[in-house]
């Protein structure tokens, strides 16, 4: 009984050695780069880290990655100047781009068609909302007052889940000591990509629920009708707390997919916005990667084109 | 509860370790905690059937006993066989084959002409494991019957050989001839044959969740959208399955034969690697074996066997195949699957070759196949494969429309994953299985038969690797034989 005790620990912990060493000599756990919150309370990266994000269990996306010194994903620093011609683009993954070369993203595809004659800087974040967003260009009002034109990407349905901004303390946890520890392990990363650790965690939190009696019950009281008003509500909200360029601010959407309330409310008050939906949605080829919902390089390219018709009209170009 | 499930990694080792370390002192203990264990492992599915078990579990405890008592009345006797056979086939023919029955009648009354409103028809849930412990409990009161054994007096033993978790739900059909006296037995601590079930679980979780659900989502993509693809595709799918319901099944298999050595009992192999077969007969040798030799004792040599007349013996093997085909599900494509290796055996049986291979293994002595083995190897598996198309199809239209297109539509297209992975890591996988497996074949119960310690340590390590490599989170994991 002691023999098979002892040769179990003796194995486990020899096979977990050597899929630690089998894990990084495939590359197959991607490097997780640090965030935090500087000091004018906006979550960015920590600036200077480089690494490679993957994507599958097989290493099928491995993509490098640069942290810039304004702590966002990109191949160039965020500098505005007043002469230049600048664009920023403020959103979410879909901007970060984590899941692309770096070199091939939306704003250096918009850069290639203007023959650089314009700088694009891509100020995005997993999981960036509203929020996050318009409280982003209120801190660095500086820098934006001398950016040209800024698109930000958002989604109706998440992004506008609050009307005020303050830190999200969840994504912070990411950056425990606990965490830190883990991200030390590319097996436990891997793990935790490929979704090993994701059924370990939902089978506890619904074994938790069965004994705590829980139910997921649909919220009734909050209709569709009623989310689109809040919604409405916070960006009124965020808009009138952090401000709001209507002249240089474009909203970037898939408009089948927001509220005709919202639009209208656009419309009627001013606030620009372009719809990617139709061409995405509508294109003949693929626009999303294989392994994640992301735009792939068809897709990008679509963005990139209908930024730089916007572009166009506002340079006052054919 | 799946044995690649979360709960059964947590439920396994509580299992052993209050089997092992706590109860160890009285077999009464362990057995009463296996049947718990066991009620409990079928309850977490649905509790409701699990009165189905324990009535079929009564039923043939009191008919075993019933069968003994009338030794010298043969009349008697058959009665209380009756009495068995009709109560466990009224279960089955009830939640299995009641809806089947019913609209099979109603198409046949609408060829005729007259057209039936379907009323009769109830949504009847299936209850996991029916086909097979029905079964079990059957072949109890006829090997009492027939004089094999003696009943059991002890009903807790008798109910644990029944409800034992690790062949609950898929097999291993056992007969009480081997199962019963080891659990009526005082089981000891067996080092060896602990890591040898060790070794099976592992084994049988790599062909579950690499081979099987590997390649599902491109199986199901083609049987589901086979209107669409040229012959090439649906020869890949069909083939794929081949490979697909051999891991899932085979890989069941040896993680509930693994799982039992892990509590001091030995189940009996259901799988030899029928892929390495010479011909069909030799395959069901090797395939589902607790099954094939379930209805050979029990229905094939009842009925006379080979030891009649040719008529009557071709009889008797279609009936078989038949049965065996409908025992799978009741649709039309299981007895077509049936029907179609009845008319394949034929030939060899009239051939005289149906029994010539039971003994050895392809390359028996050699390291590889011989050129005329492998030509009967590749005949086998196409024969097999080709049946799939009737195992896999949701209709007998469906399978006939996938038969007519690849005879129809031979053309060659390259096949792109559904999931857009890249389709030669798998073909690479299933190449490098079928490699291992020969090299593997002479004894199925040892998968890792390798003489040095880190040889085998690099071969478990690889094993976990490569399922990681193949993990698919978001996948169903039941398996297929589950549905039966």
């Amino acid at each position: 009984m002691k023999k098979l005790i002892l040769k179990l620990g003796v194995y486990s912990f020899l096979i977990v050695i050597s899929l630690e060493v089998l894990v990084r000599i495939f590359y197959l756990g991607e490097d997780k780069p640090s965030r935090f919150v500087d000091d004018k309370k906006v979550e960015k990266w920590i600036p200077g880290q480089v690494g490679y994000s993957i994507t599958g269990n097989r290493n099928q996306n491995f993509i490098r990655y640069n942290i810039n010194s304004s702590g966002f994903n990109s191949y160039q620093e965020f500098e505005p100047t007043k002469d230049g011609f600048e664009v920023a683009l403020v959103g979410d993954s879909f901007i970060e781009g984590f899941h692309q070369p770096y070199k091939m993203s939306i704003g250096r595809k918009v850069e290639q068609k203007f023959k650089d004659r314009i700088k694009v800087f891509e100020y995005g974040y997993s999981g960036y909302d509203m929020a996050d967003q318009l409280h982003l260009i209120d801190a660095y009002k500086e820098d934006f007052r001398m950016i040209d034109r800024i698109y930000i990407k958002m989604k109706f349905s998440n992004d506008l889940n609050r009307g005020e901004y303050n830190v999200q303390n969840e994504r912070l946890k990411l950056e425990s000591p606990l965490n830190k520890i883990f991200k030390k392990s590319k097996l436990l990363v891997y793990f935790s990509e490929i979704g090993v650790l994701s059924s370990v965690r939902t089978w506890v939190r619904e074994k938790k629920d069965i004994i705590q009696n829980r139910e997921d019950k649909p919220d009734k009281t909050i209709s569709n009708i009623n989310k689109d008003e809040i919604y409405l509500e916070n960006f009124k909200s965020l808009v009138s707390l952090y401000g709001y360029d209507k002249n240089k601010t474009v909203l970037l959407m898939d408009e089948s997919t927001t509220s005709k309330l919202f639009l209208d409310y656009l419309d009627n008050n001013g606030f620009q916005h372009i719809d990617f939906g139709t061409e995405i949605n509508n294109s003949h080829r693929k626009t999303t990667l294989v392994y994640d919902k992301h735009w792939n390089n068809y897709g990008r390219s679509i963005i990139a084109e209908i930024i730089e018709s916007d572009l166009h009209k506002v340079l006052g170009e054919p | 509860m799946l044995f690649n499930s979360l709960e059964y990694f947590i439920f396994l080792p509580i299992m052993f370790a209050l089997y092992w370390f706590v109860l160890n002192k009285s077999l009464k203990f362990q057995n009463f905690l296996v049947l718990a264990g066991s009620y409990f492992f079928y309850g977490l599915w649905d509790w409701r059937f699990l009165f189905l078990i324990v009535a079929s579990t009564m039923v043939d405890y009191f008919v075993g006993i019933m069968i003994h008592k009338s030794e010298n009345d043969k009349q008697r006797q058959k009665i209380w066989l009756w009495i068995s056979v009709i109560f466990n086939l009224s279960l089955l023919g009830f939640f299995k084959y009641y809806n089947f029955f019913v609209d099979s009648f109603i198409d046949l009354f609408e060829v005729m002409g007259y057209s039936i409103k379907s009323t009769w028809t109830l949504k009847i849930i299936l209850p996991v494991g029916i086909s097979f412990y029905t079964f079990q409990t059957m072949s109890y009161s006829m090997d009492i019957y027939y004089k094999r054994i003696k009943p059991c007096h002890d009903f807790l033993s008798f109910a644990t050989f029944v409800a034992f978790f690790p062949q609950l739900v898929a097999g291993p059909i056992e007969r009480a001839s081997n199962l019963l006296h080891q659990i009526t037995n005082k089981r000891t601590f067996n080092y060896d044959q602990i890591v040898s079930g060790l070794k099976l679980i592992l084994w049988g979780l790599f062909k579950k969740l690499v081979i099987a659900d590997g390649i599902a989502p491109i199986v199901d993509d083609i049987f589901l959208n086979h209107e669409t693809y040229p012959a090439s595709t649906l020869i890949l799918g069909v083939t794929l399955f081949s490979f697909q319901v051999y891991g899932d099944f085979s890989g069941y298999s040896d993680i509930a034969i693994g799982t039992a050595k892990l509590f001091g009992v030995e189940l009996m192999s259901n799988f030899k690697f029928p892929n390495f077969s010479r011909n069909v007969a030799e395959y069901w040798q090797r395939w589902h074996i607790s099954l094939s030799t379930w209805f050979r004792h029990y229905v094939y040599i009842p009925l006379g066997g080979s030891r009649v007349s040719q008529g009557r013996a071709i009889r008797n093997i279609c009936i078989i195949f038949l049965v065996s085909g409908f025992w799978h599900g009741a649709n039309w494509t299981f007895i077509f699957w049936g029907g179609f290796h009845a008319l394949a055996y034929i030939p060899v049986f009239l051939m005289g070759r149906n029994t010539i291979y039971k003994d050895n293994v392809v390359g028996d002595n050699s390291l590889f196949p011989s050129l005329t083995e492998l030509g009967q190897l590749v005949l086998t598996f196409g024969i097999v494969t080709f049946s799939r198309i009737f195992f896999r199809s949701e209709s007998l239209t469906d399978s006939f429309n996938f038969i007519g297109r690849i005879f129809s539509d031979f053309s060659y297209a390259p096949y792109e994953h559904p999931n857009g992975y890249r389709m030669l890591d798998y073909f690479i996988l299933l190449a490098v299985f079928v490699l291992y497996e020969y090299r593997i074949r002479r004894d199925e119960r040892n998968p890792f038969q390798f003489k040095s310690k880190a040889v085998r340590f690099l071969a478990y390590t690889l094993v976990i690797f490569t399922m990681l490599l193949f993990y698919d989170s978001g996948f169903d994991r039941s398996f297929i034989y589950f549905q039966f």
